[in-house]
């Protein structure tokens, strides 16, 4: 009979079979991500002990490892860490505060999205070193400056979100407020602001790592400490290694900052996972 | 019980404004309803039967004529009317008792009693158990259990149904009407259903309100005076059917309007490598 011939050919694969495809599968899941950059490392690695370029252009792994231990005995490691980071939250946080400020007001005003909304987009184009010169007349190349440079980063994509999220808050949801008789201070928190929070959250974990950037970039132009001063100081003195640790360690904190943001998000949307996973 | 409301409508007019061109949606709608009757309101689609709802649930302030409940005008919402819409319209970063506790958000009452309603009328529509599931876990039923819930649990008066089991499966849909009908029999209040599914009109209204389309009217009232639970398999519930079917016969129905053609890619598009 052809139908247990079929049987036959394709048997059901064994509990153990299965459980090896699992664990296969998790394999998948832990490997490939890894695998690119393991063979960089790899190639890196090589290079150096190949001496395909001079130690002196690309050092190899290990002396930059070495730097990095010693950039963290000295401490100066984690100096510059601790002084970035504190810009980049004050700066965020004010950029953002008045990014969600203003993206709340051109969304639930009519007239201030008529009044200011061209404006934010126009100033929306221009790149964020475009304003470093005009800034730095204004405000000299101290901490100000930092300040509002990595505010300013925040700031306008969390405006724009905030009044895309607000605009595409379903009008049903804004009825059934309507029919319970919510007042509008009700209808903004329970309903307005809830609905439109996973865009205006997205948008904030997007001007955290725009922030981040932008910190980096006035580092380099403009301090004297700080993890982008510690990679053009290491490059003016031409120790390529420390210049590496200090670009790992740039990545290294904007990912961590991220991951942050992204758990708070879990939490709070919990139900989206719920609606979804389940 | 809570106390069932007369609705009186007298003289209804309804215009939208399209292109500057004032659009008839309502004509001289005249209706009365007693304290505690169930009223179908049946009609092809653009007879303005959803916009007679939002009239009467007070979220369209526009309108020429006389709505009254009880005698009183309306004016706005009130929570003395509550609403189905046939998208269930619950909130979905809330829980199913979050969701049903927001009709009670402004009601004059003690949280302990707030707390109460809100489960009695959780258990009422069969959810026990599932108070704290998110909108997202629930089926299109129990959605719309929940939707039932929460727009009994303020006591109104008038209950409105726009199509509420219309995106339902037919099974779940005639258990669903079974129990609205329990419900809504228990709670004694007057209800206006809007449907186009003729069954639906003849199971659960005590009077079938059939309008006409462009502009809206009313075409005509059939009593059905059967007694509950109504038996779909009986003659005479086929032969009131039928006699309201008529009614859509001869107009074949101009053509829905397309739905929008969908710009890029449906979010969940991906390649499958």
């Amino acid at each position: 009979m052809p139908a247990a011939k079929h049987r036959q050919q394709q048997p059901l694969p064994s509990l153990r079979a299965l459980a090896w495809r699992r664990r296969a599968a998790k394999l998948d899941y832990w490997l490939w991500p890894w695998l690119l950059p393991l063979i960089i490392l790899g190639l890196w690695w090589l290079g150096g002990r190949q001496q395909w370029l001079g130690s002196q252009v690309l050092p190899s792994p290990g002396e930059v490892l070495d730097s990095l231990t010693e950039l963290l005995a000295s401490g100066e490691l984690q100096r510059d860490v601790l002084i970035s980071l504190e810009r980049v939250l004050e700066g965020f946080l004010l950029g953002s505060a008045l990014g969600l400020a203003l993206g709340a007001a051109m969304g639930l005003s009519e007239r201030a999205s008529d009044y200011l909304y061209p404006l934010v987009r126009l100033i929306a184009y221009v790149p964020l070193l475009g304003w470093l010169p005009l800034l730095m007349l204004a405000f000299g190349i101290g901490e100000t400056l930092k300040a509002v440079l990595v505010a300013q980063a925040a700031l306008l994509p969390v405006a724009l979100n905030t009044y895309n999220g607000i605009r595409a808050v379903p009008p049903h949801y804004v009825e059934v407020g309507r029919i319970y008789g919510f007042s509008r201070r009700q209808a903004l928190w329970r309903i307005i602001l809830p609905a439109a929070f996973p865009m205006v959250w997205s948008s904030i974990r997007y001007g955290l790592t725009k922030s981040w950037l932008a910190l980096v970039v006035v580092e380099l132009l403009a301090s004297s400490e700080g993890l982008g001063f510690l990679m053009v100081d290491s490059r003016q003195l031409y120790r390529l290694d420390a210049m590496l640790v200090a670009v790992v360690s740039i990545g290294v904190v904007g990912f961590v900052l991220d991951q942050v943001l992204a758990m708070i998000e879990k939490r709070i949307l919990r139900w989206r996972r719920a609606g979804f996973a389940s | 019980m809570a106390h069932a409301a007369a609705l009186e409508i007298r003289h209804l007019n309804k215009q939208y404004i399209v292109d500057n061109q004032p659009m008839p949606v309502l004509e001289n709608i005249d209706l009365s309803i007693n304290p505690g009757e169930f009223i179908s309101v049946v009609g092809s689609s653009g007879c303005g039967k959803s916009t007679l709802l939002r009239l009467i649930i007070g979220l369209e302030k526009e309108y020429q004529g006389e709505i009254r409940v009880d005698g009183q005008p309306i004016v706005g919402t009130s929570l003395e009317r509550g609403i189905v819409f046939q998208e269930h319209r619950l909130f979905p970063w809330l829980t199913v008792e979050q969701n049903i506790a927001v009709s009670l958000l402004n009601a004059n009452q003690s949280s302990k009693s707030k707390h109460d309603a809100v489960h009695a009328h959780i258990e009422m529509v069969g959810l026990k158990g599932f108070e704290n599931a998110w909108p997202g876990q629930l089926s299109g039923g129990m959605s719309q259990r929940v939707a039932i819930a929460r727009a009994l649990v303020s006591r109104p008066e008038i209950l409105l149904l726009d199509e509420p089991f219309g995106a339902l499966d037919a099974l779940t849909r005639s258990h669903l009407q079974r129990e609205l009908q329990t419900i809504l029999r228990q709670e004694g209040i007057t209800a206006i259903m809007v449907t186009h599914d003729v069954e639906e009109a003849v199971y659960l209204g005590d009077r079938i309100v059939v309008m006409e389309p462009r502009p809206g009217r009313i075409k005509r009232v059939v009593d059905v005076p059967l007694a509950r639970p109504r038996d779909r398999g009986s003659y005479a519930f086929a032969a009131i059917k039928a006699d309201v079917m008529a009614d859509f016969s001869e107009v074949i129905a101009p053509p829905e309007p397309a739905p929008p053609p969908t710009h890029g890619l449906s979010p969940s598009w991906r390649f499958s490598w």
